[in-house]
């Protein structure tokens, strides 16, 4: 191990030989190298926190770990002993657990049946014996300490819910190391907190828990030991109380200032303006969060960010203002550029010079059949064809535009999208949108898996078109980034907008009043 | 350190480094998979068609003009279907609507003394009519399009029967009562001196235009946008319901236009013509590389698909092959075609 920035690691939970350790780990695909060199290691009755951007190498170690990948070099010893395993079942017969982020449950079977899917029980060699079936199941569930009834069908669980059975699930008698990838990202606040009980009482247990997470401020909550990876190398491993602002720079590989643009004047005409907002839906839903009572103000040329939980309603507010929410009531009043509008399909959003980029690209944005250049003109064909025909060289002008403004990395407009990397797939989508000329520009998530240089190109594009007078709302689980991002920061809980602070509060305490830690001991403070 | 990598590169490199080298190949293998197997087929045809007094008969104008009839009618609704198709959906009442609409064609001139321009318009436009009312049933009331043209099938076949009494109308051409206007009978005419059916240049034209449509306009990028990402669609101000429902009543507009030309081609009406045209016109379109899932497909390659499958059929039957192995030939065709597909998509994915 060469290479700077190297901190010593720390002495922790009682200097326990690893249950696994991983040394001179390579990897590369193709001509990428996406390995290079790593050492990481598991004491028995650890949580070990595993960080680094996208493409950092994350993936791929825990690919090599679980199983899933067996063409690498290096040496990975599982209490001692020499291992290379062949596929993720051999992994977890081994004792290398893993939950992966899509769960494997079946959702229309009750969860006492996934946990013996693959070997249930029979009796007469032929007919479930579903007696024992649930006989295991509980026990299983009580391993992990879950009050969850054996015969429920998985659909009917919450996510949270899902998440233990599908950790029960992989905790074979013989598991010695936990596998966690991104548990939380789809998860409550509460339901993260039960999660993290439970990773507790495992690290009691004497497991080896691996918790790979994109929040810092998890980390810091959990873990005892962090590795900090990057391009493929580990920068640091650091003890688990390390802060986010501390992390970050190791993550980014440069000071968090330095990836946000300078910020431009705001205008003094309002761009959106909501009062007493809020949507019920027609058919009301427990994980859709109804914005209520909620108003507030974008300017044109500010970018204002919507902090907030997971749960707290970020997305659901957005999704109403442009139009895009489920079938539901409008309450209170949305003005665009001083007219009352209603708004209630995105097309008519559209209309009223609304782009909304969503928060999950794969699933509701990137159209896969389709290449980059088609992708990237899906919104704006009305303004590309005349008479009903695609006219190619607007098109292709469009698309050159939008290639060069954002510095988008692909082989030809005509190449896959899916061929693009997260962070250009991610600035298509963002020019999708553009290329409708908005007057407002809402962000949901916009660097979720996105690598760091494209994060800085998106900011500073971003940005240079607030300069121009765009109006923006962004909305981002990573406060940090809203932090240096944005002119004016909103915090929701709830659905409801609790504060409205300037950038530069103090984090602790927008994430208070957010409702993160503990409740928040200051009334909410308007500012200008 | 240097000995090591170049050792990583030259022997150790993953198989994928090797196999994308080979993958241009694969890739215009699977992009014209459809062209590549008619040029197979028709190859084939040359190979294996029986000859008379030194005449190869499968290049006969006659028996090349019967593939083009035969083809054009299964062809003209394998078009339609594949905007269905594209956009994610599937039709299942093509065939039973073209039955219905040569009943109806055929009882508008004969029984009512229609003309033959006001008998045809009106068959399309109700052709085009029923596939809006199934889109419209499938998409507002959320019915999986499987199950809606299944019920359509039904719909339109016993409409046909009813409409035809359950028997054959013989369309006999002339003036007066009881007569089809003879203007009718062009349908089943050669044009270009008795050589190119007038069906074909038809299917030519619908096949030109559709190709158009489908590519060239904003319409055509929806479906494609629909049938790839519906979420993604709607989300990007795509009216997605709008598209769907359009869809079906272009492939309800094209097996009526089939309907018709199968009256005019045979100077008859069967209320069961064009039983199971639906399957061969799906197999067309996947044979054609168009992905049953949607978001991607050509026309040409449903053109191709349809050309290989009714060449195929002729020069099983010039060879005097029994009928029931030439199903057995056009199920193995249809999996290859699906699995060269699956190759493509998985190489995609990558």
């Amino acid at each position: 191990m060469t290479g700077g920035g190297l901190a010593p690691e720390t002495d922790h939970p009682a200097d326990r030989r690893p249950v696994l350790e991983m040394t001179g780990i390579r990897k590369s695909f193709g001509g990428v190298h996406a390995l290079r060199g790593i050492d990481f290691s598991v004491r028995p009755g650890e949580i070990h926190a595993l960080l680094g951007e996208n493409g950092a190498g994350k993936s791929t170690l825990m690919n090599i770990m679980c199983g899933a990948l067996s063409d690498y070099h290096g040496q990975m010893r599982l209490e001692g002993q020499v291992v290379r395993f062949s596929s993720p079942h051999a992994a977890q017969k081994a004792g290398v657990a893993t939950v992966f982020q899509e769960l494997d449950l079946v959702p229309g079977l009750p969860v006492a049946d996934n946990l013996s899917l693959g070997r249930e029980p029979t009796r007469r060699l032929l007919f479930l014996d579903g007696r024992r079936m649930r006989r295991t199941a509980e026990r299983a569930l009580a391993v992990v300490g879950a009050s969850i009834p054996a015969r429920t069908t998985v659909s009917a669980l919450r996510l949270g819910e899902q998440q233990i059975v599908a950790i029960a699930k992989a905790l074979t008698a013989e598991a010695r190391i936990l596998i966690l990838d991104e548990p939380t990202a789809a998860l409550s606040a509460h339901e993260v907190e039960l999660l993290f009980d439970l990773m507790r009482g495992l690290r009691e247990s004497g497991v080896g828990i691996v918790f790979i997470s994109h929040r810092l401020d998890e980390v810091a909550k959990v873990a005892d030991r962090v590795t900090v990876m990057r391009d493929g190398r580990v920068v640091a491993v650091l003890p688990g109380s390390t802060t986010p602002e501390d992390l970050v720079p190791l993550l980014t590989g440069r000071p968090a200032r330095d990836m946000f643009p300078a910020r431009t004047t705001v205008r003094d005409r309002v761009c959106l303006r909501t009062t007493d907002f809020g949507y019920r839906l027609r058919r009301p839903s427990a994980s859709w969060r109804e914005p209520t009572g909620v108003s507030l103000t974008v300017r044109e040329g500010e970018i204002v960010g919507l902090v907030g939980l997971l749960g707290s309603g970020r997305t659901e507010l957005l999704q109403a203002i442009c139009g895009a929410a489920p079938p539901g009531r409008t309450l209170g009043t949305v003005e665009i550029n001083g007219r009352t509008v209603r708004l209630n399909s995105i097309i008519s959003g559209q209309r009223q010079g609304i782009g909304f980029v969503p928060d999950d690209r794969r699933r509701d944005g990137l159209v896969p059949t389709r290449d980059v250049a088609q992708n990237l003109a899906l919104s704006s064909l009305s303004r590309l064809s005349t008479a009903g025909f695609v006219r190619r060289g607007r098109q292709r002008e469009a698309v050159r535009w939008a290639f060069e403004a954002f510095g988008i990395k692909a082989s030809t407009p005509a190449a896959p999208i899916l061929s693009l990397s997260g962070g250009n797939q991610q600035k298509v989508l963002i020019g999708r949108a553009l290329l409708r000329e908005p007057h407002l520009l809402l962000l949901d998530e916009p660097t979720r898996g996105v690598d760091v240089a494209a994060k800085a190109d998106i900011y500073r594009l971003v940005r240079s078109l607030a300069a121009q007078g765009l109006a923006v709302l962004v909305a981002s689980s990573e406060l940090p980034e809203l932090a240096g991002w944005c002119d004016r920061l909103v915090v929701l809980r709830d659905g409801r907008v609790v504060v409205d602070v300037a950038p530069d509060t103090d984090p602790a305490l927008v994430l208070a009043s957010a409702g993160s830690a503990t409740p928040p001991d200051t009334s909410p403070q308007e500012r200008p | 350190m240097t000995t090591e990598t170049t050792q990583t590169v030259a022997d150790l490199a993953p198989p994928s480094v090797r196999l994308r080298r080979r993958l241009p190949a694969l890739d215009i293998l699977v992009r014209f998979q459809s062209l590549l197997g008619l040029v197979l087929v028709l190859v084939g045809g040359l190979v294996f068609s029986p000859r008379r007094h030194g005449t190869v008969l499968f290049l006969t104008v006659d028996n090349l003009a019967n593939i083009v009839r035969a083809v054009s009618e299964t062809g003209i609704i394998a078009v339609g279907m594949t905007f269905v198709i594209i956009a994610g959906g599937i039709d299942l009442s093509v065939g039973a609507v073209l039955g219905l609409s040569g009943v109806t064609v055929a009882t508008l001139m004969v029984t009512h003394g229609w003309g033959t321009v006001a008998a045809i318009v009106v068959v399309l436009i109700a052709g085009l009519l029923f596939g809006l009312v199934q889109g419209a049933v499938s998409t507002v009331m959320r019915i999986q399009a499987f199950v809606v043209t299944l019920a359509g099938l039904q719909v339109a076949s016993g409409l046909a029967r009813m409409v035809s009494g359950d028997k054959f109308i013989n369309i006999n051409y002339g003036h007066g009562h009881g007569l089809a206007p003879p203007s009718f009978a062009v349908l089943g005419d050669r044009l270009f001196g008795n050589v190119i059916p007038v069906s074909a240049v038809v299917f030519v034209l619908v096949g030109a235009v559709a190709s158009v449509a489908l590519n060239g306009t904003r319409f055509g990028q929806h479906v494609f946008a629909v049938g790839g990402n519906e979420r993604a669609a709607r989300l990007s101000g795509i009216n997605v319901r709008r598209v769907k429902i359009i869809t079906f009543g272009l492939c309800g507009l094209a097996a009526a236009l089939s309907g018709v030309l199968d009256a005019g081609q045979l100077s008859f009406a069967n209320p069961n013509s064009g039983t199971g045209y639906e399957l061969t016109a799906i197999a067309s379109v996947v044979i054609g590389g168009t992905s049953l899932f949607g978001g991607e497909g050509t026309v040409v390659g449903t053109i191709a698909g349809a050309l290989l499958l009714g060449t195929l059929n002729n020069i099983l039957q010039l060879n005097n092959v029994n009928a029931d192995l030439q199903l057995i030939v056009t199920g193995l065709i249809i999996v290859a075609a699906a699995v060269l597909q699956n190759v493509a998509a998985r190489r995609r994915a990558t």
